[in-house]
Parts: C-alpha cells; structure tokens; sequence
C-alpha cells in the first residue's frame, strides 16, 4: 500500500495554477523526494495534503484513507515551509506545545532535542535561535513520538555544511529503521544523494517520477552526455558551440556553459572547434550524467517562477 | 475540550505581555472602582449627590461596577486581538492543524480561553463589588445580583467581538482599529443616529455593543434613556450576535487556505 497517493490534485490561485492534475504514489519505506525550482508548487502540494491548503480539484490518500484526519497527522511528523514556534517560549517549551498536541507525553522531548543536537540550548528562547538551530528544532519537534511518516519540506534550509551532512545522516537512518520520509527540495544534490524516488515538478505540473535510477537513465534526449565549458568572451563561445555537430542544448552556467551534447561526442573535437574559432578554452569538462543535468533538460534552463 | 484549554494555557503562562498587562488590567478594575468613587465623593455637592442615589453602596454598586465593566473591556479585547492574530503571525495556527488539531478544534481552544478570561473577569468584579461595599459599609445586599449575569453576557460580546475581528482581518492593527473606533466612537454615533435622527427606536439600542451595554447604563441616566427595550430582549439580541460571531469565525477557519 503507499503511504501517501496523490490523484489529480489541482490547486489554483486566481489564474495562477500552482498545481495541474499531479498524481503520484509514495511507496512505503521510501524516501520520496519532490524535486522543483522555487515556486513550483511543492509547498502547497504538502500543505493540501496536511490540510492547511485546500485543493481545487482532486483527492489524496494517508495510507489509503482519502483525506487527512486529525488522528493521521498525530501520526506524521511534518515540518511545512519554515519552523513555526511561539517567539517568546523557550525551544523545551514549544516542544512541550506540539507533544500535547499529538497526545504524547513529555518524556520523549529530550532524546528529540538530543537528536539534533540542541539540548544544551533547550532553555533559550525560541526567538534568539539562530535559523540553523530553529530548522533543528522543527526537526526535532517532527521526530516527537517516534512516527512512522516524516515529511520534510526543505529540511536542511539555513543549516551550516555540517549541519547538513548531519540532517542527511539522519534522513538515511531514519529510513534505514523502516520510515517513509517525504522530502521536498529544490537541492538537486540533496535529493540525489539521500532520496530512493523522485518526483520532479515544475510549474505545479509533475514532468517525471520513479526511482532516482530511473529517472538518471531514462533520457527524454536520448543518451546525451553534458560538458562544461567557459572561456573569456562567454557570448562568442556560445555562438561558436551552438554550430558545432552534435551539440543538442547550450545552457547558461555561474561558471560558463553547460553544453548538452550526444553521447559520442570528443573532447578533443571541442577544443578543435573552439580554437579554431580563435576561442582558448579556460576550462573543458565532460560530465557523468548527474540528476542535474536531467533537472535541467526536463525543466528547461531559464528560473521559473 | 480541557486538553484544548491545556494546551492553550501552555501558550499563555510563559508570555510576559499577558503576565503583566492581565495582573495591570486585573488590579485596574479595583482601582477604577476606587478612582471612580473617590471622585464621587469629593466632586459634586451634597445635593447632586442626594439626587444621584448612592452608585456606591448596596445595591446600586452591582450596577455602578457593571457599567465601569463595559469600558474596562477594550482592554483583555486588545488581549485577545493579540493572542489570536499572534497565531497568524507567528504562522503556529498552520503548526497546530500540522501537529494534529482539526481546524475546528483550533477555534474550539480560543473559545475555551475566552470563556475563561469572562469567568475570571466576572470573578474578579464580583470580588471588588464586595471590596467596595466594605469600606462604604452600605450594607451587603444580592439585591441587583442580576447585574452580574449581565456583566458576564457583556464580557462575552466583547471579547467574542474582538476574537471575530481578529479570525476575520488576520491583522493586529486593522482588527484592533476597528475594534476600538466601533466600540468607542461609531457605535454611539451611529447609535444616536438611528434613534434620533432617522426615529428608529429601539434599533439604534440593538447595535452589537451597545446591546450589551445597554443591560447596565449609567446608574442614575437609566431614566433618560427612553425606549430601551425590554432586558430579554437585549439578552437575546447578545446572544445572537455572539453566536453570529462564533459561526463566521468558524466559517472562515474552516474554509480558507491557512
């Protein structure tokens, strides 16, 4: 059975459509990630399927139940968008708040607190947490009860590098003991890393779903390899590369230029092309295809919003 | 439902705002009373005095705390404005639906507190009217007892008042505005109008406060006001709006996106 089943879910703002008829199925025992570029939609599809946001159109199902009771949601550790705790209570505190709440007992907000890490700071007030350590304690307060289901929506938002190889961590442990975890992010590096299933959605419509494997091998540009490149008069190289054989897509990078090329393309051929167009290449990489660069060919190179 | 006004007191008891402005507010009605008296009794000559009756002595003092009552209220309704619309600000209502509460419950719980607050506030009159009636010495009486039903019907038309505002604009600023201009200043305009302008007595006496305060006027101006209706009936045209309240704040929770 899945643990969470999305059908046809459909949510409009005005004639803004934040979400087009997404369906989708979490296994169980999963770390299911939502994959999408700012805005997408990936915080109002948690937030209907918590009950904050109310869809449109279309259903969803908590272990096979439609809809979301409040019996459920004591059951699912959920963190939504930012942590939300009072300002003035100490972490300890709000922790104390949401226990009461789910209907569990105190006993176990120290062994959350202790997980992430803030137990030393469990007495200061919530407003004078840093945003790393206001993440850990919503992080925590989702860990409260030990629940089966944990939905994460940007888990490792505003943590320092360590914080998030320790959020990582212990995403994979949690699922290693048999939990399904439901993360939205819009770190392809993230999801690549920690998820088993991704769902990639752009513009509230979900362009590809299956297993990270999966959605790595299968090409909607069949075989394609990517390279970077970059040189010092970035708008000459583009029009050069556009001409060359074989390359598919030519993409803006921080760096330079993301060329989405076919599989059989050389190195060395590039280099050719490039000087003898009067262009020193600065730097020419040719890249294992990462989830990256299947983020970008499905969901285009400009930033939607 | 005590598990709702547990957890709502969780909230509360830490937030020094409401520590020190419910212990202010709470000594503010002896102290009003006091304030209230002493200038009774040292500013008006004896004879207007005589004409006034004593509002400060067994049984008129029911009334006399009653009508201090109704002004007094801007105050824990401003509490309550704060408390709700903090929620919205601090985006926890979303939290709490999250954690599992239904959105009924959530309303469920304000409802609770507030119901709280009125009994409490009701208590705390009850006990500076027995204060008071101590150090004039007039003689305890349950005569006028009545107003403290009253009281406690006034209490809960304000702060339900100020809690639908709050659900309604989600905005401390423009709920708390509206609040205290209505209460205040266009309530009684409005009211003024509809009764003698445009001749619409008693309508004018029904607006949403004014309904209640009119269950507990100025002690010695209750024979001025005319047409006033009936007590049952202002009883019940409360009744209504609180229920009016309660229905569009759950109305509104319940539907909307949070």
């Amino acid at each position: 059975m899945s643990v969470l089943s999305v059908q046809q879910l459909t949510k409009h703002y005005g004639a803004i459509r934040a979400l087009d008829n997404v369906s989708f199925d979490v296994p169980q025992g999963s770390v299911f990630g939502i994959l999408g570029p700012n805005g997408s939609g990936k915080t109002t599809l948690l937030g209907i399927s918590m009950d904050i946001i109310k869809p449109t159109s279309g259903q969803f199902y908590w272990m096979g139940q439609p809809g979301t009771s409040e019996q459920q949601r004591r059951q699912i550790g959920t963190l939504l968008e930012t942590p939300n705790f009072y300002p003035y209570l100490s972490g300890y505190r709000n922790l104390e708040i949401v226990a009461a709440i789910k209907g569990r007992g105190q006993n176990d907000i120290d062994r959350v607190l202790q997980v992430v890490n803030l137990h030393q700071r469990k007495d200061s007030k919530f407003a004078t947490f840093s945003l790393g350590m206001k993440q850990r304690l919503a992080i925590a307060s989702t860990l409260l009860g030990d629940p089966d289901i944990l939905v994460f929506d940007e888990p490792t938002n505003g943590l320092d590098p360590a914080g998030i190889a320790e959020i990582r961590t212990l995403i994979k442990e949690l699922n290693q003991q048999g939990k399904t975890i439901i993360m939205a992010s819009h770190i392809l590096d993230e999801v690549e890393r920690v998820c088993t299933h991704v769902a990639i959605i752009q513009k509230g419509i979900l362009k590809t779903i299956g297993t990270v494997q999966d959605v790595l091998n299968t090409s909607s540009v069949d075989n394609t390899v990517s390279v970077d490149v970059s040189a010092e008069d970035i708008n000459h190289l583009k029009n050069v590369l556009s001409s060359l054989n074989g390359v598919k897509q030519v993409i803006d990078t921080a760096t330079g230029l993301t060329l989405i090329c076919e599989e059989g393309i050389k190195a060395a051929a590039i280099n050719q092309h490039c000087f003898n167009n009067g262009i020193v290449l600065e730097q020419l990489n040719l890249k294992k295809k990462s989830l990256e660069t299947r983020f970008l060919e499905i969901t285009g190179t400009k930033s939607d919003r | 439902m005590q598990n709702l006004l547990q957890i709502e007191w969780l909230k509360l008891k830490n937030y020094r705002a409401f520590k020190v402005f419910g212990i202010i507010y709470l000594l503010g009605i002896i102290a009003v009373l006091f304030i209230s008296y002493t200038m009774y009794t040292n500013i008006p000559p004896k004879e207007i005095q005589a004409m006034l009756g004593d509002p400060f002595a067994f049984p008129k003092l029911w009334n006399t705390m009653g009508w201090l009552n109704g002004w007094l209220l801007y105050f824990p309704g401003w509490l309550i404005i704060t408390l709700c619309v903090n929620e919205f600000t601090f985006k926890t209502h979303r939290q709490n639906i999250i954690d599992g509460w239904s959105r009924k419950e959530f309303i469920q719980a304000k409802l609770l507190l507030i119901l709280a607050f009125t009994v409490v506030i009701t208590i705390i009159n009850i006990l500076s009217v027995f204060i008071m009636g101590l150090v004039t010495g007039s003689g305890f009486s349950f005569t006028g007892f009545e107003n403290v039903a009253y009281m406690f019907l006034q209490t809960l038309c304000y702060m339900f008042f100020a809690f639908f505002l709050a659900i309604l604009l989600r905005k401390s600023g423009l709920a708390a505005g509206i609040f205290f201009m209505f209460g205040l200043i266009f309530e009684f305009l409005l009211s003024a109008l509809i009764n003698y302008k445009m001749d619409a007595k008693p309508v004018g006496y029904l607006l949403p406060l004014q309904a209640s305060d009119e269950l507990l006027p100025l002690p010695f101006l209750k024979q001025m006001n005319q047409g006033v209706p009936e007590a049952y009936v202002l009883v019940i045209a409360c009744l209504l709006y609180c229920s009016l309240y309660i229905f569009f704040a759950f109305r509104k929770f319940t539907k909307d996106d949070l």
